[in-house]
């Protein structure tokens, strides 16, 4: 019954800390002073590291919990990866006339994702 | 410098210090939308080896609905920062999920399933920016209605 209950509380606990986590590196990447156009850095540099954590989780699913390895997947990597974010930049760079850069948000979106969950798994010997 | 108006409406809103009323409803909201995406892959569990549905309508669903709000709260920019931070990054960035796709790409791709990663990669690129447009534009269109009855 316990380890019923664990794996969402702990998945609720590890989403809040990941939406945290992206929602700081918004406000900082976004603080700063650039004379460039907007770019959704912040959304890539999250959905990098989350994509990274999953491909932990997947590499450690063996040793891990199940509740531990939900807390990773779907709470702390979930909740810092945003899909949502990353869809709505890319009709806003469009409808900028933006195509390059929409396109460019794309590719580098799911190329570098792949990569780094690919570098986690290989990481946690999966 | 002259800022694009959107460009400008988002650095606003995200430079300087937030009040722990903006962080609590980015928290609450992470907290609503992670739980909510949980709690759909308990009552939709997916199938491996397969499409995984549940993970692409959360994305689609969740794509609308931002992008509806973004022309919305463009449209009235004075609605509460806390507000947007909470429903926004918090609940709408949590629901949706991108490392849970790529990581499915991954153990599809592994598994040789060539035909379903391929397919659950197009449709989530095609269907999810077809419905963070149409959300925009829907948002747009409501945000003028209300404007001028």
């Amino acid at each position: 019954m316990t380890a019923a209950l664990a794996a969402p509380l702990l998945v609720g606990l590890f989403g809040t800390a990941g939406a945290l986590i992206r929602f700081s590196v918004d406000g900082w990447l976004a603080g700063r002073p650039s004379g460039r156009r907007h770019w959704p850095w912040a959304t890539l540099l999250v959905n990098i590291a989350g994509c990274f954590v999953i491909g932990i989780s997947l590499g450690l699913s063996s040793r891990l919990g199940g509740e531990w390895h939900a807390a990773l997947a779907s709470g702390l990597a979930g909740g810092l990866t945003t899909f949502s974010s990353w869809t709505t930049a890319t009709v806003r760079l469009v409808s900028e006339g933006r195509h390059a850069a929409a396109a460019l948000n794309i590719g580098s979106n799911l190329l570098a994702g792949l990569l780094a969950a690919a570098a986690g798994i290989a990481l946690s010997g999966g | 410098m002259k800022i694009p108006a959107a460009a400008n409406q988002r650095a606003a809103t995200a430079t300087g210090r937030h009040g722990w009323r903006v962080w609590a409803a980015v928290a609450a909201g992470g907290l609503v939308g992670t739980e909510l995406r949980y709690g759909l892959g308990v009552l939709f569990p997916e199938q491996a080896g397969a499409v995984p549905w549940t993970t692409l309508a959360i994305n689609v669903a969740g794509s609308f609905v931002l992008g509806l709000l973004t022309t919305l709260w463009i449209a009235r920019p004075r609605t509460a920062f806390w507000l947007r931070a909470g429903i926004g990054p918090g609940l709408l960035g949590s629901f949706t999920t991108f490392s849970a796709l790529v990581a499915s790409v991954d153990q599809l791709a592994r598994g040789g399933l060539h035909t379903v990663w391929l397919a659950y990669l197009v449709l989530s690129v095609l269907l999810g920016l077809g419905a963070a447009a149409a959300g925009w534009k829907a948002g747009k269109a409501f945000a003028g209605n209300a404007g001028h009855p």
